[in-house]
């Protein structure tokens, strides 16, 4: 072991680094005890990007859960507009609003111009109004949600083309 | 009374909160990440709600998409299960923050026992045997030594400044004493720039003891006995078994009633578990997990009690539904914890089941998400099922422990359950006759290929 604890815990980091590259792993933590009240905490990962072919529940939900994976399948990949490459999917769970504040227009309509940036809608989650940005510029070919709908993680929103 | 709850976590623990509401007549909500799609407990919930990619960090340990999944399916209580969120604090104070219930304790207590300091000082003071020590600094070897006699012998000196195994010595008798006390100053001196020590009692080889509590959050609160969960794999339980074979009786209700009147003190509400180093007839306090425990099943077989159902009781302002009166032993269990692990390495192997069939029979409960089929994501921790087996005593109970396991068939990946054939061979096992050191030592010993 190197004099310098200091030295060490680099060390052993990189071990973790090539551990995890090693094994195709996405996330390592580890919790070293030196001694009472002193430990280190080390969490190394890699983040994945999500595969747009991970299947989505297709219908809003809630969804039955017992016939959930079935109701997947029946519905099947090929028309999932989460398949779409041109699909749009929700980052967070939460509930959508299509506007600003009720009674003012929508933030776009279908067949609409967007540009990168343009807000897309809302989600809200935690009381928080989270602007959802259009990924890139494009045509608004179709919305897959209506305001006031919930939508959990990598539900499809809209398909821009 | 609750109407839907959502359930933070997976795997087992998912199940073992499903299967309780549902025979209390309350609706579930299962939440997952995009890696557990087609999980068990996804399927046995009544709703279920991505939150996430397959990270923990960003799926079941993520606040907000745990919070705003309440939120868009209306569910009023959170389960935590253990691990993840479960001994949270600053998640506990944000459910209460948003209207929601938190099946499980106070932030505050959470807060109290998840720091290693005040929680030993906050059960000193609730009347819960630590390890005896000085109180801070010792500056002299005269003061050592009487400390030494005091506490008996061996004890450990540490530097006050001290880590990674430098400046602790040990003291095996009087002789050793200024060896040890110098040694550990000039360690202390030469690696921390500090000379300060402080002594210890030394426990050469006890056994883990863990007393079961439950609070109804109202200053009443009992015990349900101990576990003996001495047999770890670097600080990993691999088998629980309940009653301990080394704890008497009278050494159980004495040790009981200390811990339930400490809970009951504070007020504290739900399932905790106050752990122990126990030695020559004593009990010496580690800490106290705020949460439902991996190895609860033992607990709840032998006493007959379903701790869950009473978690969520008491997280809707009900009593109990026992008394410490109720809470009478019947017979043996154990538990013993099967990973998707390859032996001698304990390395995880994630991969498809190609087939299961779970043991049964008399006496015999099996908390698993396998099914056929399933594909074991790499992603989370490999406890994939928990045996556990019921006996009228400790001999029947590794009877039927051992029967089960010839049962059990999981395919398509390794697992541990060769180390538990293994383990059923020992005459030490056998007459329950281990510590804390005994496993690390088998496995040294008998696994090296």
């Amino acid at each position: 072991m190197p004099k310098n604890p200091h030295d060490s815990d680099v060390i052993f980091i990189k071990a973790l680094a090539e551990l995890l590259n090693e094994n195709d792993l996405t996330e390592l933590q580890v919790k070293r005890d030196y001694g009472e009240n002193d430990s280190l905490n080390v969490r190394v990962s890699r983040k994945q990007e999500v595969a747009a072919h991970i299947a989505m529940p297709a219908a809003a939900m809630p969804a039955p859960a017992a016939a959930a994976p079935v109701a997947e399948e029946a519905t099947g990949p090929a028309d999932d507009p989460a398949n779409n490459p041109g699909a749009v999917t929700s980052p967070m769970v939460g509930t959508v609003y299509m506007q600003a504040e009720p009674g003012s227009p929508s933030f776009v309509n279908v067949g609409d111009q967007v540009s990168e940036g343009d807000t897309l809608l809302i989600v809200e989650a935690m009381k928080t109004m989270n602007h959802i940005p259009a990924p890139r510029a494009g045509t608004v070919k179709r919305i897959l949600v209506e305001d006031g709908a919930a939508v959990e993680y990598g539900s499809p929103l809209m398909i821009i083309e | 009374m609750f109407e839907k709850i959502l359930i933070a976590n997976r795997g087992e623990i998912a199940l073992r909160v499903i299967r309780a509401a549902r025979e209390m007549g309350i609706q579930t909500v299962a939440v997952h990440s995009t890696a557990d799609s087609d999980a068990m407990h996804v399927r046995m919930a009544d709703e279920s709600v991505c939150i996430g990619p397959p990270s923990g960090t960003d799926s079941y340990l993520s606040i907000p998409a745990i919070i705003a999944a309440c939120e868009v399916t209306g569910a009023q209580a959170i389960h935590p299960g253990y691990g993840f969120l479960s001994e949270n604090a600053n998640f506990v104070q944000i459910v209460e923050d948003h209207d929601l219930a938190f099946i499980g304790p106070t932030a505050e207590h959470i807060r109290i026992m998840g720091d290693k300091i005040t929680a030993k000082d906050t059960m000193r003071n609730l009347g819960v045997p630590c390890v005896p020590g000085s109180d801070g600094g010792v500056p002299t070897l005269s003061e050592a030594k009487k400390l030494g006699e005091e506490m008996g012998y061996p004890v450990i000196i540490k530097a006050t400044a001290g880590g990674g195994g430098r400046g602790m010595k040990v003291a095996q008798n009087a002789d050793e004493m200024e060896h040890a006390f110098m040694t550990a100053r000039s360690e202390g001196k030469a690696a921390f720039g500090n000379d300060e020590v402080y002594i210890e009692k030394y426990l050469t080889t006890p056994r883990h003891i863990e007393i079961q509590v439950f609070g109804d959050g109202k200053g009443k609160a009992v015990h349900l006995g101990e576990r003996d969960c001495s047999l770890q794999r670097r600080h990993q339980k691999v088998f629980e078994e309940a009653p301990g074979p080394s704890i008497t009786p009278e050494e159980r209700d004495r040790i009981g009633k200390v811990c339930a009147d400490a809970v009951a003190r504070i007020d504290y509400a739900g399932a905790g578990t106050i752990e122990f180093l126990y030695e020559n007839g004593e009990f010496y306090f580690i800490e106290m997990n705020t949460r439902l425990q991996v190895e609860h099943p033992v607990t709840e077989v032998i006493f007959g009690v379903d701790l869950v159902r009473e978690q969520i009781r008491v997280a809707e302002g009900l009593p109990m539904s026992f008394t410490q009166d109720d809470l009478v032993i019947n017979g043996h269990a154990i538990e013993v914890r099967i990973n998707a692990e390859k032996l001698p390495e304990f390395s995880p192997r994630p991969g498809t089941i190609t087939q299961f069939h779970a043991p049964g029979g008399l006496g015999v409960r099996m908390d698993s998400a396998l099914y056929d089929g399933y594909k074991i994501p790499p992603y989370y921790d490999s406890l994939i099922a928990k045996l556990i087996v019921h006996g009228r005593d400790r001999a029947s109970a590794l009877a039927r422990l051992n029967r089960a396991l010839s049962e059990l068939i999981v395919d398509g990946v390794d697992t541990t359950v060769p180390l538990f054939h293994a383990l059923l061979q020992e005459p030490d096992i056998l007459s329950g006759e281990y510590n804390i050191h005994w496993l690390e030592h088998w496995l040294e010993t008998n696994l090296q290929d």
